[in-house]
């Protein structure tokens, strides 16, 4: 039984080889690009809006209000970092019912890479938003002693981040296996069902954390100047 | 824990890749066509709010016309009720005056009739006195009255002028003595004395009895009558009387 699909080798040309986990990331990829693809090329900017319109419609206005929700002041900034992010654990996740697909989420290797990209994301957000010095005096807030302390918890956020994600895909796949073999019968298709559900919260809750963790790396600031970005932008058109 | 860094390179790659091609294809259209959909929304919201505000203030600019016009309305109305109540005035007015004049014209008439029969009535009383005394002399009539008519007939050939007389004897026919009663017999000659010599010799007399002479005598002869008779007076009488009358009439119409 193969713990992660990085140890699935798919091809192998001249040393490098490519494993399950980057073909499947590929593959999401394909989907959700094709998708959005597919529907944006005919948007309509009438009142008669396609079904599918509607449907991506909704998911980004929801990413945007719920970054909105979060507190960061202007959710445009922030929807292509943390909307890809949600969406490309979801489908990846939701994508395990197809027999034959292993999530490339179940792999530490991508959850890592997540991770990774949100410990960058966040001093790039900071600094863009309030400069380096501004981004740098947080973390000898609230005082210089604390600062170790708070690169521990950057640090140790970034892995319970990758940890959590990778934990909670891979042991879904592994509860599966085992299941299969202890109650081959019914038991599994439940398993999958809370899978996909497992699947969709966390991906909910990895982008939620890593907007938590930009939006709390901006706030970092006296108090009266960070209630005045509070308020939420309404006209932000994302750019 | 398996963690192959050229897999997470790969991975962070990808994950870039990703958000540039969903940047590319999905927030971006998306997010601009709600964004112009909004703006229309909005354009046309503005528009709706300006037709109605338009609406609005046109449907004020009506309802001020209206009320003018209620105003002007009421001012015609009263007005018309102003000139209705002056004509109805001066109609009443009117009225009463054709009233007054009719009942002045119809009070002139009936005081008209009154005199008429009044008129009438004297004239009837005057014509029944008449009558009476014409009734009352008729019965006293006798013979010897009848001699004194014949008498007051062969005074009044006394009187006669000269040229009357010669008229008399130019008539070369029978004279005709009519009276209301047979003359006796001696009268009859007396009148027929008086005609051979006050008229002519050779005149012949003619006596008859006449009704219509109450107490009277009559000579006729040819074209020409001498006449003495009571009923003259009486008939003088009445003229006398229709003409006091007719006078105090005319005065009563002045």
């Amino acid at each position: 039984m193969r713990i992660s699909p990085d140890e699935w080798i798919i091809a192998q040309w001249q040393g490098i080889s490519l494993n399950a986990t980057v073909l499947f990331t590929w593959a999401v990829m394909a989907i959700l690009v094709a998708v959005s693809w597919a529907i944006t090329a005919r948007l309509s900017e009438g009142e008669k809006v396609s079904r599918w319109q509607v449907m991506l419609e909704v998911i980004v206005t929801s990413i945007r209000d719920q970054i909105a929700e979060i507190g960061a002041g202007r959710p445009g900034r922030y929807l292509p970092f943390i909307g890809t992010l949600f969406l490309f654990i979801a489908v990846s996740n939701l994508l395990m019912i197809v027999p034959g697909y292993t999530a490339p989420t179940a792999s530490l290797s991508t959850t890592v890479a997540l991770a990774l990209c949100v410990l960058v994301a966040v001093p790039v957000f900071a600094v863009s938003e309030r400069g380096v010095g501004g981004y740098l005096r947080g973390y000898l807030r609230p005082n210089a002693v604390m600062l170790p302390f708070n690169i521990i918890a950057e640090l140790s956020r970034t892995i319970a981040l990758a940890v959590r994600l990778y934990g909670n895909v891979m042991s879904g796949t592994v509860i599966a296996g085992i299941l299969i073999s202890v109650a081959p019968f019914f038991f599994p298709v439940l398993m999958q069902l809370l899978g996909l559900l497992t699947g969709f919260i966390q991906a909910y809750i990895f982008a939620v954390l890593a907007m938590v963790y930009i939006a709390s790396a901006e706030r970092a600031r006296p108090l009266g100047e960070a209630q005045d970005d509070d308020a939420p932008h309404d006209n932000d058109k994302g750019d | 824990m398996q963690i192959d860094w050229i897999t997470v390179a790969a991975q962070i790659v990808n994950f870039l890749v990703l958000v540039w091609l969903l940047q590319r294809f999905l927030y971006g259209p998306i997010t601009r066509a709600m964004a112009r959909r909004e703006t229309r929304i909005e354009t046309r919201l503005r528009e709706a709010r300006d037709s109605r505000a338009e609406a609005e203030s046109e449907a004020a600019e009506l309802r001020e016309a209206r009320e003018a016009l209620e105003r002007s309305r009421d001012e015609t109305l009263d007005k018309a009720r102003e000139e209705a109540a002056a004509l109805r005035a001066r109609l009443e007015d009117e009225a009463r005056e054709a009233v007054a004049e009719k009942r002045a014209a119809w009070r002139e008439r009936l005081d008209a009739e009154q005199a008429e029969f009044e008129d009438r009535l004297r004239r009837q009383m005057t014509r029944q006195v008449l009558e009476t005394t014409r009734k009352t002399l008729r019965a006293l009539a006798d013979a010897d009255l009848a001699g004194q008519v014949a008498e007051r007939l062969a005074d009044s050939l006394e009187d006669l002028d000269e040229d009357a007389r010669n008229d008399l004897a130019g008539a070369d026919e029978v004279a005709v003595i009519e009276s209301g009663l047979e003359l006796p017999a001696e009268s009859k000659a007396r009148l027929t004395r008086a005609v051979h010599r006050l008229i002519s010799d050779g005149i012949d007399t003619e006596y008859r009895v006449s009704e219509d002479l109450l107490l009277g005598a009559r000579l006729r002869l040819g074209t020409h009558t001498v006449e003495w008779s009571a009923d003259l007076y009486l008939e003088g009488l009445q003229a006398a009387v229709e003409a006091a009358l007719d006078d105090r009439r005319g005065r009563t119409a002045a």
